[in-house]
């Protein structure tokens, strides 16, 4: 429910819905206040965001390696020189000196120096965050739509051959590593047949400008959006056609039929929006979770976003970088899943009233 | 028009209810102990039974057998001198030919053996890993669901804190500070994905233990720990089982992502380190396909195996997943 | 039961998105086919335009803080130094100044300026300039990140007249100091306040062949020809740095002709462009060495044992066994694609002066697995039953392989030198580890064997001195910039002698012996020198000058030759541009509409299913 790495156990397609979605719904209990709710709700999110920035400052602290030596890398600099770059990125201090600096400084918004760039980290990760946001959105998008629309004819026509060959696409796509299906699509479209750019968000150095930027970009995203789309939208497809047939089986849907309502109606008018209100959820849940999952696509294709910034700054051993994306991505799944709870209670019929 | 059938599954929710039916043998008599045993063992039995008699179920199993024939005779498949890039004397990026059905990669080894070689570790790799999160999950979920008050608190704490953490860029660290290998990608993938699972299981102790047999074990005068191993482990293990099932191939998919992002173990072949190779070899702009498919295909394979037999089992011990 | 309207609403507004985004994707996969072709019909109008891959990162274009090889290779041609690296062969040859003399010592150097040297906004440059250069770097700390060890042993800086230069050292030294330092305009500079902190990336002004016009992360550094060039102003109108993300994505832009120049492929990549029309490439040879380095008992300053090298490795005899097992020309053929030279010393042969050319009786190492073997059962180091050897204390020879993981080479390397390790009774473990941690590890000689790699400065003395015993860390690991945790007393002699050594030819005598010196050691066994791999529109650019000439790279020289002499091909002498020029856009539209056909085709396709199979359900 995180990222790509943990397309993983809770998460996997077909898998109990209820117990996927609802398990903190009791907890607060159901007859408790708004107010409360969103207060604990929102307490829990607060106290996970700690975690998070305590594990990210200590995480990429106990990794080895001096990684200011890897700026200076097979050039001329004495240890003085050395010295001196360590103490412009206050790496002399002594930990807790360290820490506390990083605690003021996240409060103020600052999330350090980036060692590599010499630029401030925040102002790298602004500078990323809006093609990682137009990416994982787009493809967050065009998943959900294509997801839910086929999830929902595959169950209602469930044993046909729509059903069985979508859902046979989906759990093929859903086996697919991510960054592979990206590599082919790649070699494939871009390499041989060359219909699409190899890489990055646009043309470089062309003065594009309006409409015109707005094509280019769009022609640069096609590829990056249908890899991510592509693995996130079988597991929509997955959950709305489970949602859907569970809701099927409902008495009412009985009752509607019975009182002479087309099938079609019956559909459009009950069941698939009843088997929407878990899913719907589901997949907010699962939006940081897209965000996030960039790392790979963004890598492969070059698109300058934070998921790229964050396997560029691995391999340049950038800390405080890192420890920005971190949290950053963090605080992004953080977010997501308190509107998910949020979203949730403000969906389901039996707690809103 | 058809009505969907959603016949209660019988053989499901007479498991449920055996369950329900032990409660009361509260000590641990060995007449007893072997009748639950043997109560599991021809569960287990049906179940299996059940799983073959679905397509997808025969599907997965199948393709799980192939894969882990051929990792456990990988030396007869291809000699390990296969691997030497010093002994071998194809030429490098060989298209494939008679001698090499598959090409050779970018030392001029064998692409094909170096596949039934890969084997090996992804489906090690998947399987253990996963083991390392199904047991985290379970006892988490299970305590998570079971205690109450403060212990409850942190425990739910701890699960979201996993749930909402970047489980790659953790385990990325956790690679860098362990150095790479195959036990630093198990423990990496194993303690990074196991929420989903605590989330399961813990939603399925709440429904366990709100059943009235636990209430009479309770008044009983139950511990805590008896509870859990007598009832609630046993309720939620088949879940777990197939849940697992599904997560190895996640786990894979997790393996050869993070080989490919070069966290990978250097001394041994994996689908993963093939594709990552291939990429920064620049294979995808020299348009070597023979080397970029086969390591991908692969992994398409063995997950999809795991996912139709987990699916297959779900189906079977959920009843109300019948059929999704 | 009725179901909440704010889900309709949700669903609806998620669905209409959805199809708009899609269908806009859909459309501009359309048009956009008709950017790239229009932006070339533009550009070939001003085809002075030079346009460069820029595949890492800059850092800044300050040339006080840069570290950055990418900034770096930019600012070589826009700041000049007193004294620049020759085009023929790396010989030493005035910029700024026109000629320079040394005191019989070695401590005082002078400099005579060029007489018609000016800044690129017409101001004439004077020996103020450089005196204030040198002082800023001197005297501010914050401004030694990128040159200042190369002041150390600067004892003053003196403008004798506004022609001439005065340079005093503390030690006599045989590297001329009037080299690598960027000389900066006193007029623009002094009027800034942070000069650490200066970006330098609008408008800057220098005296070298180009001027930084504008950097942006995203646009690259645009440089425009500077017209008061001493040599006279370049054949083109600007230079262009595009930033790529990778070289697959650079390559692509080549063959579409959107890019001009790409530099560092491998040698696949390179493969690739072979046949490509309109495309030339180019392998040069390199300043940069590839190594294996086998630790020989790291110690420190103090001569305490440091690190946790195997002790077996103190042998001479294990190391040169190890070196002599090693295939060197196997690994240059399948792991760089032949694309290197083979290599014994450290010093590159682009460098003839100092370049170390071994003879066949002088590679007392060369590839021998009968003969290290021979060494090693001489030694007493008998094979156990699985066929590995025992160290003197019984133990099974067990060494450990350290490479970064981001590297594709090293890995490749591994596998080769693992099963020929094998083949003389020692085993091999490979670790990879990121970069920072392979650099501290091995400084640390935390190391049984890692591979290691330096670009070479023309000017060998650093390379040597960070062999001497003097360069070994302090006892915590700090301070320590040795290259190989090796040091010798006999090494140090010949360093100092050519510290000091002012004739040349001695001080290359020196120098190679002192390279030749190391070799034997089998400390570092040094593989390969790298080619630069690049590759470049034929169709429209052509006449760079290599350094050292007609070998080495193109781009990545020690000074600014290589992009300084780019010729238009219009200006080449015989040059028939127009017809190769044409065919290169076309296949793209075509190719794009085939693909655009096929999809609209399949969706029309399923479309029409759709169609049938609703209309079915209804009926029924």
């Amino acid at each position: 429910m995180t990222d790509t790495l943990s397309r993983g156990p809770g998460d996997s397609p077909g898998l109990g819905l209820e117990a996927d979605i609802a398990p903190d719904i009791d907890e607060p209990k159901r007859s408790s206040s708004w107010a409360r709710y969103t207060l604990v709700k929102a307490g829990g999110a607060a106290i996970s965001m700690v975690m998070v920035i305590l594990l990210g400052f200590f995480a990429f602290r106990i990794i080895p390696g001096d990684p200011v030596r890897l700026l200076t890398d097979g050039r001329q600099v004495s240890p003085e020189q050395l010295d001196i770059i360590r103490d412009t990125y206050g790496l002399n201090d002594p930990l807790i000196v360290q820490f506390f600096t990083y605690l003021t400084d996240m409060l103020k918004g600052d999330l350090g120096q980036s060692f590599v760039y010499n630029q401030p980290v925040t102002e790298l990760i602004g500078e990323r965050i809006g093609p990682t946001l137009l990416l994982s959105g787009t493809a967050a998008l065009l998943s959900i739509v294509v997801g839910l629309w086929i999830g929902q004819r595959a169950a209602w026509k469930r044993g046909s051959f729509f059903d069985k060959a979508n859902t046979g696409i989906a759990l093929i796509l859903w086996s697919v590593p991510t960054f592979w299906l990206g590599m082919l699509v790649l070699m494939t479209f871009a390499g041989s047949l060359k219909l699409f750019p190899t890489g990055g968000m646009m043309t470089v150095a062309s003065d594009a400008q309006g409409f015109d930027l707005f094509l280019d970009i769009a022609h640069h995203m096609v590829l990056p959006v249908l890899t991510m789309a592509a693995v996130v939208y079988a597991h929509y497809l997955m959950v709305m056609r489970a949602s859907l047939l569970e809701e099927m089986s409902g008495d009412y849907l009985t009752t509607a039929r019975a009182k002479g309502l087309r099938e079609d109606l019956v559909r459009r008018r009950h069941a698939v929006p009843n088997a929407l209100l878990p899913t719907v959820t589901l997949i907010f849940m699962a939006l940081g979770g897209i965000i996030s999952g960039a790392v790979t696509v963004e890598t492969i294709f070059s698109w300058p976003g934070l998921g790229y910034l964050t396997f560029q700054s691995l391999s340049q051993q950038d800390y405080p970088v890192l420890q920005g994306t971190f949290v950053v991505f963090s605080a992004i799944v953080i977010v997501m899943n308190f509107f998910a709870d949020l979203l949730y209670r403000v969906l389901d019929p039996r707690l809103r009233k | 028009m058809t009505l969907p059938d959603n016949k209660p599954d019988t053989l499901a929710m007479r498991m449920v209810e055996l369950d329900g039916e032990h409660v009361h043998t509260l000590d641990g008599k060995v007449s007893a102990r072997r009748v639950v045993w043997n109560r599991r063992l021809s569960r287990f039995r049906e179940i299996m039974r059940e799983v073959v008699s679905t397509p997808g179920g025969i599907a997965g199993i199948l393709i799980l057998a192939i894969a882990i024939l051929v990792a456990i005779f990988a030396p007869l498949l291809a000699p390990e001198t296969d691997l030497d890039p010093t002994k071998v004397t194809s030429g490098v990026n060989e298209p494939p030919s008679a001698e090499n059905p598959l090409g050779t990669d970018p030392l001029g080894r064998s692409v094909l053996s170096l596949l039934v070689w890969g084997s090996r570790i992804s489906l090690l790799v998947g399987v253990s890993a996963t083991l390392v999160s199904m047991i985290i999950g379970t006892i988490m979920g299970m305590a998570a669901g079971h205690f109450t008050g403060v212990s409850n608190a942190i425990l739910m704490r701890i699960i979201d804190f996993f749930i909402v953490v970047p489980s790659l860029v953790l385990a990325i660290v956790l690679s860098a500070t362990m150095g790479p290998g195959v036990l630093t990608i198990i423990i990496a993938i194993g303690v990074t994905s196991w929420a989903g699972t605590a989330r399961l299981v813990r939603s399925q102790t709440l429904t366990v233990e709100s059943r009235s047999y636990i209430e009479r074990a309770w008044a009983l005068g139950a511990t805590d720990w008896h509870i859990i191993n007598k009832h609630v482990l046993p309720a939620v293990m088949p879940l777990v089982m197939a849940n697992t099932t599904l997560a190895v191939g996640s786990a894979i998919i997790a393996e050869s992502t993070l080989s490919f992002l070069g966290l990978g173990d250097p001394n041994a072949v994996s689908w993963g380190a093939m594709l990552k190779s291939a990429f920064s070899t620049g294979a995808a702009t020299a348009g070597y396909w023979w080397y970029m498919l086969p390591p991908g295909l692969a992994i398409v394979f063995v997950v999809l195996g795991f996912t139709l037999l987990g699916r297959a089992l779900e189906s079977i011990i959920n009843p109300t997943m019948r059929g999704r | 039961m009725s179901y909440p309207k704010s889900l309709k609403r949700l669903t609806a507004l998620g669905v209409a998105a959805g199809v708009f985004l899609f269908s806009a994707t859909a459309a501009t996969a359309a048009t956009a086919v008709v950017t790239p072709s229009a932006a070339q019909a533009k550009t070939s109008s001003a085809d002075k335009t030079f346009k460069v891959a820029l595949l890492n990162d800059v850092d800044t274009l300050n040339p006080f803080t840069n570290v950055l090889a990418a900034g770096a290779n930019a600012l070589a041609l826009s700041y000049e130094p007193l004294v620049e690296n020759g085009q023929k062969s790396n010989e030493l040859t005035g910029a700024i100044a026109d000629s320079w003399e040394v005191n019989e010592d070695g401590t005082v150097w002078t400099f005579k300026l060029g007489t018609d040297r000016k800044w690129s906004d017409g101001k004439p440059l004077t020996s103020d300039d450089v005196v204030y250069t040198f002082d800023l770097i001197m005297k501010n700390p914050d401004l030694q990140k990128s040159k200042g060890a190369l002041v150390e042993g600067l004892s003053s800086v003196e403008a004798p007249d506004a022609e001439t230069v005065k340079i005093t050292l503390s030690e006599p030294q045989a590297a001329n100091p009037g080299v690598q330092i960027p000389i900066v305009p006193k007029h623009v500079w002094e009027k800034i306040d942070d000069k650490a902190a200066f970006a330098n990336d609008k408008d800057a002004v220098s005296s070298g062949p180009y001027t930084i016009e504008t950097y942006g992360k995203s646009s690259g550094i645009t440089m425009a020809t500077n017209p008061n060039y001493w040599r006279g102003a370049a054949k083109i109108d600007k230079i262009v740095f595009v930033p790529y993300k990778s070289t697959d994505a650079a390559i692509q832009a080549l063959r579409t002709g959107e890019v001009d120049f790409v530099p560092d492929m491998t040698s696949a990549q390179f493969g690739s462009l072979e046949n490509e029309p309109n495309v030339e490439t180019y392998s040069g040879k390199n300043r940069r060495y590839q190594a294996v380095a086998i630790n020989p008992g790291a110690k420190d300053k103090n001569d305490q044992p440091m690190g946790d090298g195997n002790p077996v490795l103190q042998d001479l005899v294990v190391r040169q066994a190890i070196v002599r097992a090693i295939d060197k020309s196997t690994l240059l053929d399948k792991v760089l694609g032949g694309h290197g030279t083979l290599a014994a010393g450290e010093i590159p042969s682009v460098y003839p002066d100092f370049y170390w050319k071994p003879t066949d009786s002088e590679l007392t190492l060369s590839f021998d697995p009968a003969a290290a073997n021979k060494m090693l059962d001489d030694a007493g180091y008998a094979k156990g039953a699985d066929g590995i050897r025992v160290d003197k204390t019984g133990k099974p020879i067990k060494l450990r392989l350290m490479g970064r993981s981001e590297s594709a080479a090293h890995a490749s390397m591994a596998e080769f030198i693992k099963p020929w390790l094998k083949d003389i009774g020692i085993d091999v473990t490979v670790e990879t580890k990121a970069s920072g941690q392979v650099n501290e590890e091995s400084e640390q000689g935390k190391y049984d064997m890692y591979f290691t790699g330096w670009g070479i400065e023309p000017d060998p003395d650093f390379q040597l001195s960070i062999n001497t015993c003097a360069s070994r860390p302090n006892a915590d690991g700090s301070a320590g910039l040795n290259e190989s945790n090796w040091c010798d007393p006999e090494f140090d002699k010949l360093y100092a002698a050519q510290h000091v050594e002012l004739d040349p030819e001695k001080r290359s005598e020196l120098v190679k012996e002192a390279d030749k010196f190391k070799y034997t050691q089998a400390v570092n066994n040094v593989i390969w020198y790298y080619d630069s791999l690049e590759a470049y529109r034929s169709d429209r650019f052509g006449g760079f000058e290599k350094q050292p000439d007609g070998v080495g790279p193109i781009y990545g020289q020690n000074g600014p030759w290589g992009f300084y002499s780019v010729t238009p091909v219009s200006e080449l002498e015989g040059a028939n541009s127009e017809s190769t020029s044409q065919n290169s856009g076309s296949s793209l539209p075509i190719g794009l509409g085939v693909g655009i056909g096929a999809v609209v085709l399949i969706g029309a396709v399923v479309a029409v299913i759709m169609r049938r199979r609703s209309s079915s359900d209804d009926r029924a």
